[in-house]
């Protein structure tokens, strides 16, 4: 069934609006919302009438998300690149370690931060669901979520790996780390050669979302912004 | 089953620990996954029941069982989780790749047996 | 095990090590209505209204079909509704005139939706 999705109207920030009580024939988008687009709406609306959740907590959620980007994890990762003591509090304690960083959790769950080294190369999933490390990462590829990844990176990650273009040989270990519970991971790669007097800022700028998850390494050719 | 040995059951001074107050099972222990089939919801998933592997780690603190939680248990109950390695050669008979390659995974201690 | 038990034993998210296709690299930008689903989860769970638990069990609990043919938070909007009845919070009549009501906040579209 096709979700009919609203046209994002620039004049009228309508994401955040849902909370007053005036129909909406004033706005210039003619197009009715889909049917979940609107069961959303009126949850949302009778959840605030029966005072279960405040009109503004919804919209303030929202700003939350959308300042939790891979761009937060690239920090931290220079970060540990750079900082031989931060790397170990952030190996003894991912959660602790971001909150050093300003980087809040907002949830109830931990951090485990997997280090990739010569012998090791960690790799994330969530078979049951789509756990993943969303307070220092933000919210997760399609790609992550769907059947493929989340039934064959358990069973054949070198396969899947090589899917990414990542081939890691035969004598490195690959260890996948499968969330069910509490616990988010959050992979460190390795720091890419050539990369030796690169300033915090342009290590951070070289770190993206999926080398963070483990598909792929960092290097200096594939660098840019983390995404 | 699990088994206590006196050291979980008293610290110094005397001290006797609650139950559950000690993890059950510690970092290096050989465990089984049990291989019951609840229905309604659960957090095992189906590769992993009967599959024996080391204790990594403990995860502090205790929790409540994710399985009653899904059913609106928001407190009480708390046992451990563990952090549980198992070689891919033990979960999958055909596994193509490096006889080192291995699965991480957070277990709830009613999941699992000593061995 | 006979296919009945197998469908009430194995949840339809339970799919670690089950053959699959290539991964396709894809990703889509949330709608909006998506990320005030997602905001609305995050909302509940802190309030422990519908912790991230139980979410993910009604979504396991809505069936292997509406699994299959609901897209990721059209789930979780449909896990909502179930559970906030299920607990008596709302019910279906409530719900139900609401998104009418909702819903005739703009004109019918010329496919008569």
């Amino acid at each position: 069934m096709a979700v009919q999705s609203q046209t994002p109207n620039p004049d009228h920030n309508h994401d955040n609006d849902h909370e007053h009580e005036h129909p909406h024939a004033e706005i210039s988008q003619s197009e009715r919302p889909g049917y979940y687009d609107i069961m959303e709406t009126a949850i949302r609306e009778l959840l605030v009438e029966r005072k279960l959740i405040g009109a503004d907590e919804i919209r303030r959620q929202i700003e939350v998300l959308d300042s939790r980007t891979p761009a937060l994890g690239a920090k931290v990762v220079a970060r540990a690149w750079r900082d031989a003591e931060f790397r170990a509090r952030l190996l003894a304690n991912g959660r602790a370690a971001c909150e050093e960083l300003g980087i809040s959790f907002y949830d109830d769950t931990q951090l485990i931060v997997l280090e990739n080294t010569e012998k090791v190369h960690n790799l994330i999933v969530c078979t049951l669901c789509s756990c993943y490390p969303r307070p220092v990462l933000g919210l997760p590829p399609d790609w992550y979520k769907l059947k493929p990844y989340r039934a064959r990176a358990v069973s054949e990650p070198r396969a899947v790996l090589a899917e990414f273009g990542t081939i890691i040989p035969d004598d490195v270990e690959i260890r996948v780390s499968d969330s069910t519970a509490v616990v988010r991971y959050l992979v460190l790669p390795k720091r890419p050669d050539g990369a030796e007097d690169y300033s915090e800022e342009q290590l951070a700028g070289l770190v993206t979302r999926d080398a963070m998850i483990g598909v792929i390494p960092v290097s200096i050719e594939a660098g840019g912004p983390p995404l | 089953m699990q088994h206590r040995t006196d050291d979980t059951m008293s610290g110094v001074h005397g001290v006797v620990f609650a139950l559950d107050e000690v993890p059950a099972f510690q970092a290096g222990n050989r465990i089984r996954v049990l291989t019951r089939s609840p229905i309604g919801h659960y957090r095992v998933p189906t590769y992993l029941r009967g599959k024996t592997g080391l204790v990594e780690a403990t995860i502090e603190p205790a929790a409540v069982d994710n399985e009653e939680e899904g059913y609106g248990r928001n407190a009480g109950s708390k046992r451990h989780y563990y952090r549980i390695a198992i070689p891919m050669s033990e979960l999958w008979p055909n596994y193509v790749g490096s006889p080192r390659d291995g699965l991480r995974i957070e277990v709830f201690e009613t999941w699992l047996e000593r061995i | 095990m006979s296919q009945s038990q197998n469908l009430l034993t194995r949840l339809p998210n339970d799919i670690g090590g089950l053959p699959a296709e290539p991964i396709a690299r894809v990703d889509h930008a949330l709608e909006p209505w998506e990320k005030r689903c997602h905001a609305l989860a995050d909302v509940l769970d802190f309030h422990k209204i519908i912790n991230t638990e139980e979410k993910r069990r009604g979504v396991e609990a809505l069936g292997a079909e509406m699994v299959a043919k609901l897209s990721y938070y059209e789930r979780w909007i449909a896990a909502f509704a179930n559970i906030l009845f299920q607990k008596g919070l709302l019910a279906p009549t409530d719900l139900a005139r609401k998104m009418d009501e909702v819903a005739a906040r703009w004109p019918t579209d010329p496919a008569g939706q």
